[in-house]
């Protein structure tokens, strides 16, 4: 997104905005919903929507307002899932609680991340996030005694105050932390940071001339984003209950930033629709005989061709139409 | 000791370095990372297996009519999926690869199974090449030659050939570059052509040592982004250097720090010398003045 689109935005009549509202609120009832409707494996899809909306919510962040490519965020969510799975497993710390802890130790590593990333860009921002993906990736493979190695980690249910949280619990879990997830990125998107992300974005030249520190928002970007795969990361850990170090690989990297391009960069709503789209468009293909990947990749080339800046960005620009 | 695991790395890293060499001619003419370079070239393997297997061709002519469809399908690729994306931005056509990435990968895999196929070679057999009491084998030898000719070729062709001003200029300024009278698509689906053809031919060279499945250049893919990231995209000597460097690094990272740690080894390696040189060993850094 431009500035020039953002003052677009910016004047656009009040009435788009009750109807903004109105959107919102019919979605958010239909998802408190939803239990009610859906099979258990259909709640299974929608709890990993929701978590990887979170992903993406917080990847869309760092590439479509700070304009970093990162490869790394696979690693980020795999961490925030052992570290979560550990604490609860075996030290004994409320899962709640471990949630927080294990992404503010994720947020950490992002910072950490970030520092020599600072002066990459584009390709080589992605080899060089790609390799700490490997080498998180690595460590938790190796380091057999406290993560199980390539064995991985079965979780028993987890419980919140002293209740056992099942599928639906979880569900309604996932559902208030990317409500929250949601409204933090919608506050920090429009303030301070959200605005010096997009100026670094066109120009680091003229961000650092309006005396916006570039560096420090970046580092702020990288820690955000590695925050929201890290609190996922947690709630995936007990969604399937099993996790082992190969499934947080370079493919779900890859997966994460599809997300965030195909829903529409720079956009909060894309990184919901394009969660959804990942996880549910593959459900619906499986009927299709021997050819689900290829019908995938194929509407994945086809969405990009003929809607280069998203789904959302499409969706808006209809809804734009007939509204003004 | 030493020098049997060099010679390895070189072997290894001369094939990246053909991926590389692909990914960069794309890269630097159309900005656009081609993540579907891998699976182009293993339809193009797999193209001149069927060849070989079903036809009943010799190797020769088999691999020679697979590196021509291998150019065709580059151009082809450009034209229907690329060229609506051009000026678009980056990231999704980037996207649009990966995509097809996914498409060619299956299409393989309905047209030829999952299973494993054996590739034949027309150097397995030779007794190796011993140069100062290093056995080198055959085919080591063969990537390695093929691997130099390919680059010089490119180098001679991108400097001295009118078609290669034109796609240097392209890749320079895409505006300026029309003024002068070269055309972007034309130039876009020429670069898609020749890596296409790289391609192809670092499939067929692959293949042997690998096995031929569906997931061929997987891996390969990712090393010759690595290796190219290393040497500095901007240049194709500093693209093959790069590879080189990390087929070496690997081997000597394997037999020296551990087995199981060979890959982190080198991405720390990369990450360490990009910090220090941000565009690559051999990149020049532009200067960027907006």
């Amino acid at each position: 997104m431009s500035a020039a689109a953002d003052i677009v935005r910016a004047s656009l009549p009040r009435a788009s905005w009750s109807w903004g509202a109105a959107l919102v609120g019919i979605c958010f009832v239909l998802a408190c919903g939803a239990p009610l409707g859906v099979n258990g494996y259909g709640l299974y899809l929608l709890t990993l929507t929701g978590i990887f909306a979170l992903v993406a919510l917080g990847l869309n962040f760092l590439t479509g307002y700070a304009g970093q490519i990162s490869l790394c965020h696979a690693s980020f969510f795999g961490v925030g899932a052992y570290a979560t799975a550990i604490l609860t497993q075996k030290a004994g710390v409320p899962y709640l609680l471990a949630l927080l802890s294990g992404a503010l130790f994720t947020t950490a590593i992002g910072a950490i991340v970030a520092v020599p990333a600072l002066r990459l860009r584009n390709i080589y921002l992605a080899i060089a996030t790609l390799g700490f993906g490997v080498v998180l990736q690595k460590i938790i493979f190796e380091w057999r005694s406290l993560t199980g190695g390539g064995g991985g980690l079965a979780l028993a249910a987890p419980s919140i105050a002293g209740h056992e949280v099942g599928a639906t619990g979880l569900y309604y879990l996932t559902l208030a932390v990317m409500s929250a997830g949601l409204f933090g990125a919608w506050n920090v998107s429009r303030g301070r940071t959200g605005r010096a992300l997009l100026v670094i974005k066109d120009s680091e030249i003229a961000a650092g001339s309006l005396g916006i520190h570039a560096a420090r928002y970046k580092v702020t970007a990288f820690a955000i984003s590695a925050f929201y795969a890290a609190i996922a990361g947690g709630l995936f850990a007990y969604l399937v209950r099993y996790i082992n170090p190969e499934s947080f690989g370079v493919g779900l990297s890859i997966s994460f930033l599809s997300m965030v391009v195909i829903g529409g960069l720079g956009t909060i709503g894309g990184s919901i629709v394009g969660a959804a789209f990942y996880v549910i468009v593959p459900e619906l293909l499986r009927g299709i005989k021997d050819a689900p990947g290829l019908v995938f990749g194929l509407l994945l080339v086809v969405v990009m061709v003929f809607m280069p800046q998203g789904l959302w960005g499409m969706m808006r620009r209809l809804g734009r139409g007939s509204v003004g | 000791m030493i020098a049997n695991l060099v010679v390895g790395g070189l072997a290894a890293g001369c094939l990246y370095a053909m991926v590389g060499i692909a990914i960069v001619i794309v890269l630097n003419i159309t900005d656009i990372a081609n993540f579907a370079q891998g699976e182009m070239a293993m339809l193009a393997t797999f193209f001149a297996y069927w060849l070989m297997d079903s036809l009943g061709l010799p190797w020769w002519q088999a691999v020679s009519i697979a590196i021509v469809f291998g150019l065709v399908e580059g151009i082809v690729i450009q034209q229907v999926v690329i060229r609506p994306l051009i000026g678009g931005p980056v990231l999704s056509a980037i996207i649009a690869t990966l995509g097809l990435n996914v498409v060619l990968n299956s299409l393989a895999g309905m047209i030829w199974g999952h299973q494993t196929y054996t590739f034949p070679s027309p150097f397995a057999f030779s007794a190796p090449f011993v140069i100062g009491g290093v056995p080198i084998a055959v085919d080591s030898v063969v990537n390695i030659a093929v691997g130099l000719v390919i680059i010089i070729a490119m180098t001679l062709f991108l400097r001295f050939s009118w078609t290669g001003l034109g796609l240097r200029a392209a890749s320079q300024n895409h505006t300026v570059a029309r003024l002068m009278g070269v055309s972007i698509t034309r130039t876009s689906a020429i670069a898609w052509g020749l890596g296409g053809l790289v391609g192809a031919v670092a499939g067929v060279l692959v293949a042997p040592s690998l096995f031929l499945d569906t997931n061929l250049m997987g891996a390969l893919l990712i090393k010759a982004f690595a290796g190219g990231v290393l040497g500095g995209l901007n240049s194709l000597i500093g693209v093959f250097l790069g590879c080189l460097a990390l087929g070496v690094t690997e081997n000597l990272a394997s037999a020296y720090v551990s087995p199981s740690f060979a890959e982190a080894t080198t991405f720390i390696i990369i990450i360490a010398v990009l910090t220090v040189r941000p565009e690559g060993i051999f990149g020049r850094i532009r200067v960027r003045k907006a």
